[in-house]
């Protein structure tokens, strides 16, 4: 399989370079700018179907006429969508020796989803191109996965092995026309992953992805599709990093998850994309759709979000909880530091009976960043007993940082039970003292009482990935006190 | 150990200590008494370095340092311990984990090797087993739910892990039921030693019953009115403090 | 060229400028400017965050209000024990007829030294109701530009002003009927210089097709002290627009509630400014809805300035195919430190077919502050009548207890005593007549 990598990116200072090694890789790129030739372009590299294309062209025509989403609490100069790159793959495509060869790397990579900063430096040099290789995954666990009869694989592969499934669900809960980043996704997407779980299976091991972000050639648009069939589980991890860089990167993805008749999705992310600098220079725009499809009775989706990274967030991991008895879950910590914006939350959309949903999101702002927790529950006619809870907390730390709670609460049904509470509040002077004068320093007395303040969020997440994403919530408050 | 000269302190604007003058050595034990509102927390903070205690005259030497030159984390690293009059809550993060992050930033501060998971365990349970801590209170949020004598005796379990220096214990008698005192004041004594020194601020001769003190002071409006040995707090439990100038309130 | 429900007020606002109080004055101006701006903004609709749940626009297009007749005969007052709920409280009254003061109806009694009182006409030539009329809080925009409109026709209107440390000595009633169907406008201006006191009453009746657009803009200065209850109850196909905006002084408390038993479509917009440091203000109400009806709640408090604590508890029942709305904003600024803020709203439905809908924000700028809101929705506790039942209580009876109980911690903040009890009333009759 080769990488295969698009981007777009604010044209400027492209020629800038952190790493040295970016330069060696030789890749090949469509023509600058947007065009249908463009998609014609990637859809040719990639070797689909026909229907494909059309989907692919059908998306773009409608992005045309779309104009970018202007409601988020976030500001950005306007993004120049045609001085970009939308295709660019290195023209080597790796071998497998020299997978051997970076393979302690990848596992580290694994175990450690959110990797502390100074690993990423480490990990950019050797192991990137076999990580953007969604084939690593693949091979390492491809005979355990295939005895149980489950299907994980790059999306591209997907599109070529089991075309029907991919017909059959790809856009069946994020339409192309969603929304203008949805839609643009739909016209360029390339990598991501595919995710089958047969009936009745439970997935024997954690599956994950790690998406990255390595130089100006290698943008996400990647799309996932995870399907759960009749009484299955999985459990997907998702973990995203990028280099340093002076300009913003654009990652436009689209995650589809589909639960099926007493199936389970677990979704985790560990998101910590390049933020930008200090002075909000650089980063990574994260504008992302994710949502899930509970479509059968007793389904369950469950949403795990550890937000750390990125200039600019714009992503609310949705469930649709359309079977009867079906369960919508969002847990969420949202970490803000220097000059990022989030605006994040979640929709759970109650169309079948006895559907409960429950959202807990924590908001960390540090810094002068802005974060917002923007949400929507919705109760429609037909829905008789619902059950929701939201609980939606800030934490403040400085005088220059902002947050916000924006939800929407609309129920048409009164049978419905909703219950909505937030707080916001900073960490408390006294709980400061009280550690340090047990010998915690401030930094990390400060890490020690935000990831308190977000237990109910971290214990939601796979064990290793929990200690990881800990260790994260101190790494991205840092240089936050004092 | 520590040597206090002319201190004084205010609080919000306000002048709480008015020259205080202490001496401890190591291996002492000293009780401060006095009635409420005379500044014996505000003495005990101002040990600690409470961000708000302004020190505006007088000194204080810990182990032959300056010891307001010191921040926080860096007084209890070098051993000062403050067993808290109102110990905080810290909601979502366990007991266990506090410990743990506390013990090994001393021991980091200190040069020390850190503990790991497993030596950290054992070592928490054979300091919480005599005081009566159970799994479950070390399981759960610091501080948050528990009763104040549970508050009370996880301060001392603290202290018993973290092994001060300099141990201050702000009435950590008071919300004892008499086993607990018992408990508490088994763990204070066992931790008493020819290189540790005690400050014990009390109301109650009973607590001085069990941790007998080699030194007993009266502080009463921001001063030290009076030293004396063990016998002085039998005194005071008879006749109050009326003769040092202090209305009870 | 606007739209047609837009145009129709522009068209409105030409025909009779002339006639309308202020001319060739400094009003004149600012109503030409607040018609420019309503003409450029257009009638709020759905698609305006603000506007989101109610959509005036497509309320307008399906009903057009012509002006409300000047009236000058004799008054008969709707049936409704709303019309006559303050009755037995002493007094002043101020009766209004389709937007319009009305001496002969009015007892304004002998006031205190230091109370100024008149209609909006009699004001404008002072400062004070200038910058009034003219200020702008700017939170809410979208909500906020809809004052234009009533500045471009505002008509009459009640303006009270109380000099430095005087209180007013018994309760201020204002009684609004809409006799005739057609649109008023009214402004009520209020100025409460440092230490004065005063509660106001302010009562919305009416039978007829009425479009009653009223705005009250309010400071109240150091250490001043307004109280306010407002009921509104008017006819199923009146709509119903008020806006209050309120700047507070150091210090200052405001506590104002409204009862709303609605009509066709009703949206009290409340924008509290604080604007020196240690004020209070408490915005509550409680709703009590059925049949079509639709009403709003549209609420922005904003700590521009530290120390200062705001309140808001909105309680809502709908029954029928009624639908509920509140929106909710509270604001702290960059270093409006020690904040207090808190929005609570809790909503009942008692029938299949009403919705409710719920928007309760927070922004805030400063960390040393407590901010919290908290929303509810559901039905009456199934055992909570069933317990009730079990102890000889007949179903409606018990449902009827139940739901006084759940709308009385709201009615408990009306800021004066008899009036609480007076709107406790009325809504234990509101749900008698609801029985089937
Ligand atoms: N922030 C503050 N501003 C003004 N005065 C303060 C402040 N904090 C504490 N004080 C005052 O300082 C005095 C000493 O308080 P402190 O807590 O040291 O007394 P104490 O001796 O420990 O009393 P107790 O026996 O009740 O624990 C009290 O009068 C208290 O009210
Ligand atoms: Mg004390």
């Amino acid at each position: 399989m080769a990488a295969v990598k698009e981007t777009v990116e604010t044209v400027g200072e492209i020629e800038k370079y952190k790493y040295g090694f970016f330069t060696d890789i030789e890749s090949e790129k469509a023509p600058l700018g947007l065009t249908e030739d463009t998609v014609r372009f990637i859809s040719a590299k990639k070797d689909e179907p026909e229907w494909l294309l059309e989907w692919r062209l059908a998306a773009f025509r409608r992005w045309q006429t779309m104009t970018e989403p202007t409601w988020a609490k976030v500001t950005y100069p306007p993004i120049d969508f045609q001085d970009a790159y939308y295709y660019s793959a290195p023209k080597q495509t790796v071998k497998l020796d020299s997978l051997d060869q970076v393979d302690p790397k990848l596992l580290e990579t694994y175990e450690k989803l959110g990797i502390p900063l100074t690993e990423q430096k480490m990990l950019a040099g050797v192991a990137v191109d076999a990580v953007f290789d969604s084939v690593s995954v693949v091979t390492t666990f491809k005979e355990k996965l295939a005895e149980a009869g489950v299907i994980f694989c790059p999306m591209s592969e997907a599109v070529k092995k089991h075309p029907e499934l991919v017909k059959k669900y790809l856009g069946s809960v994020v339409p192309s026309s969603d929304n203008f980043y949805a839609t643009l996704n739909s016209a360029v997407f390339s990598e991501g992953s595919f995710v089958y779980i047969p009936e009745g299976v439970r997935c024997p091991m954690e599956l994950s992805t790690y998406f990255r972000i390595n130089e100006k050639q290698t943008g996400q648009f990647e799309r996932t599709l995870i399907i759960a069939d009749k009484g299955s589980y999985v459990s997907y991890l998702e973990g995203c990093t990028a280099p340093q860089r002076d300009e913003n990167q654009l990652h436009a993805a689209v995650v589809e998850l589909i639960a099926h008749d007493d199936a389970e999705i677990k979704y985790s992310t560990v998101q910590n994309w390049f933020p930008g600098d200090e002075e909000g220079k650089g980063g990574v725009y994260n504008f992302v759709t994710k949502r899930g499809d509970c479509r059968g009775e007793n389904s369950k989706i469950s949403w795990t979000q550890v937000e750390t990274g990125s200039a600019i967030t714009w992503k609310y991991p949705s469930c649709i909880l359309r079977g009867d008895n079906s369960r919508g879950e969002f847990y969420s910590i949202a970490i803000s530091n220097g000059r990022q914006q989030v605006d994040s939350g979640t929709k759970m959309i109650h169309l079948g009976r006895n559907t409960t949903s429950r959202i807990v999101s924590k908001g960390i702002s540090a810094g002068r960043s802005s974060n917002t927790y923007r949400g929507l529950v919705s109760v429609h006619r037909k829905a008789e007993n619902v059950r929701n809870f939201t609980q939606c907390d800030s934490l403040l730390i400085g005088d220059r940082c902002s947050a916000h709670t924006v939800p929407y609460i609309e129920t048409k049904n009164p049978t419905a039970i909703l219950e909505h509470e937030a707080t916001t509040s900073k960490i408390g002077d006294d709980q400061l003292f009280y550690c340090m004068q047990r010998g915690i320093g401030e930094e990390e007395a400060v890490a020690l009482i935000v990831n308190g303040f977000c237990r109910d969020v971290l214990q939601q997440l796979p064990m290793e990935f929990a200690v990881e994403a800990q260790k994260l919530v101190g790494i991205s408050l840092e240089g936050s006190v004092g | 150990m520590l040597e206090i000269r002319n201190l004084h302190v205010t609080v919000g604007g306000k002048e709480i200590l008015k020259g205080i003058d202490l001496d401890i050595r190591a291996g002492e034990v000293h009780a401060i008494m006095g009635p409420n509102g005379s500044g014996k927390s505000t003495l005990s903070y101002v040990l600690a370095g409470r961000d708000g205690y302004v020190v505006t005259e007088g000194s204080i030497r810990f182990k032959g340092k300056d010891l307001l030159e010191m921040n926080v984390d860096e007084r209890a690293a070098a051993g000062v311990f403050l067993a808290f009059q109102y110990p905080l809550e810290i909601p979502g993060v366990t007991t266990m984990t506090f410990l743990k992050t506390a013990l090994n930033a001393q021991r980091r501060a200190r040069g020390e090797e850190e503990l790991d998971a497993v030596r950290f365990l054992k070592l928490v349970r054979e300091k919480s087993r005599p005081l009566n801590v159970s799994d479950d209170m070390l399981k759960r949020s610091l501080n948050v739910g528990y009763s104040g004598g549970e508050k009370k005796r996880a301060e001392v379990l603290q202290m018993s892990l973290l092994e001060p220096v300099l141990a201050v214990l702000d009435e950590t008698d008071s919300g004892l039921d008499i086993d607990a005192l018992k408990t508490v004041a088994e763990g204070v004594n066992a931790l008493r030693s020819p290189e540790r020194a005690m400050v014990v601020i009390t109301h109650y001769q009973r607590l001085l019953d069990y941790i007998v003190p080699d030194v007993v002071h009266v502080l009463s409006q921001g001063r030290i009115v009076k030293t004396g040995g063990k016998d002085l707090a039998l005194e005071l439990e008879k006749s109050g403090y009326a003769e040092y100038g202090a209305d009870a309130a | 060229m606007s739209e047609k429900a837009t145009q129709h007020f522009i068209e409105v606002y030409e025909e009779t400028r002339a006639a309308l109080p202020g001319a060739g004055g400094w009003l004149a101006r600012r109503r030409e400017a607040a018609i420019g701006s309503f003409r450029e903004a257009g009638l709020p609709h759905r698609r305006m965050e603000e506007w989101k749940y109610t959509d005036l626009r497509r309320t307008f297009e399906k009903a057009s209000f012509g002006p409300a007749p000047v009236h000058e005969g004799a008054v008969v007052l709707p049936e409704r024990r709303s019309a006559s709920a303050f009755a037995a409280i002493d007094r002043h009254v101020l009766v209004f007829v389709n937007g319009r003061y009305r001496d002969d109806l009015s007892r304004a009694g002998h006031l205190p030294k230091g109370v100024e009182l008149h209609a909006l006409d009699d004001v404008l030539h002072e400062q004070w109701a200038k910058d009034l009329v003219e200020r702008r809080f700017d939170d809410a925009r979208q909500a906020e530009n809809i004052v234009d409109l009533n500045t471009a026709l505002m008509s009459d209107g009640a303006c009270l002003r109380i000099r430095k440390g005087v209180k007013l000595d018994k309760p201020l009633h204002l009684l609004f009927v809409a006799q005739d169907a057609g649109a008023s406008h009214t402004r009520n201006l209020v100025l409460l210089e440092n230490e004065a006191e005063a509660t106001i009453f302010e009562t919305h009746i009416g039978e007829v097709a009425s479009f009653v657009d009223v705005v009250t803009d309010i400071v109240i200065g150091d250490g001043a002290r307004l109280n306010h209850v407002k009921l509104q109850d008017e006819a199923p196909d009146a709509v119903h627009l008020a806006t209050m905006r309120a700047r507070l002084a150091a210090e200052a408390k405001l506590s104002s509630f409204t009862l709303t038993l609605g009509c066709g479509v009703s949206r009290g917009q409340s924008f509290v400014l604080f604007s020196g440091e240690g004020a209070e203000a408490s915005i509550d109400g409680a709703y009590a809805l059925r049949n079509r009806q639709h009403a709003d709640q549209f609420c922005v408090i904003d700590h521009a300035v530290p120390a200062c604590t705001s309140h808001t508890l909105f309680k809502g029942v709908l029954d029928g195919e009624s639908e509920g709305v509140f929106q909710g904003k509270v604001i702290v600024r960059p270093h409006a430190q020690k904040s207090d803020g808190r929005q609570m709203t809790h909503a009942l439905l008692l029938s299949r077919d009403a919705a409710m809908n719920a928007k309760p924000e927070l922004e805030i700028y400063a960390d040393d502050v407590q901010c919290a809101h908290g929303s509810t929705v559901g039905e009456l506790s199934k055992e909570a009548v069933f317990y009730l039942r079990s102890r000889g209580i007949p179903e409606a009876e018990a449902r009827r207890l139940l739901v006084l109980a759940f709308l009385e911690e709201a009615l408990d903040l009306a800021p004066h005593n008899q009036a609480k009890d007076a709107l406790k009333l009325l809504v234990s009759e509101w749900f008698g007549e609801a029985a089937p």
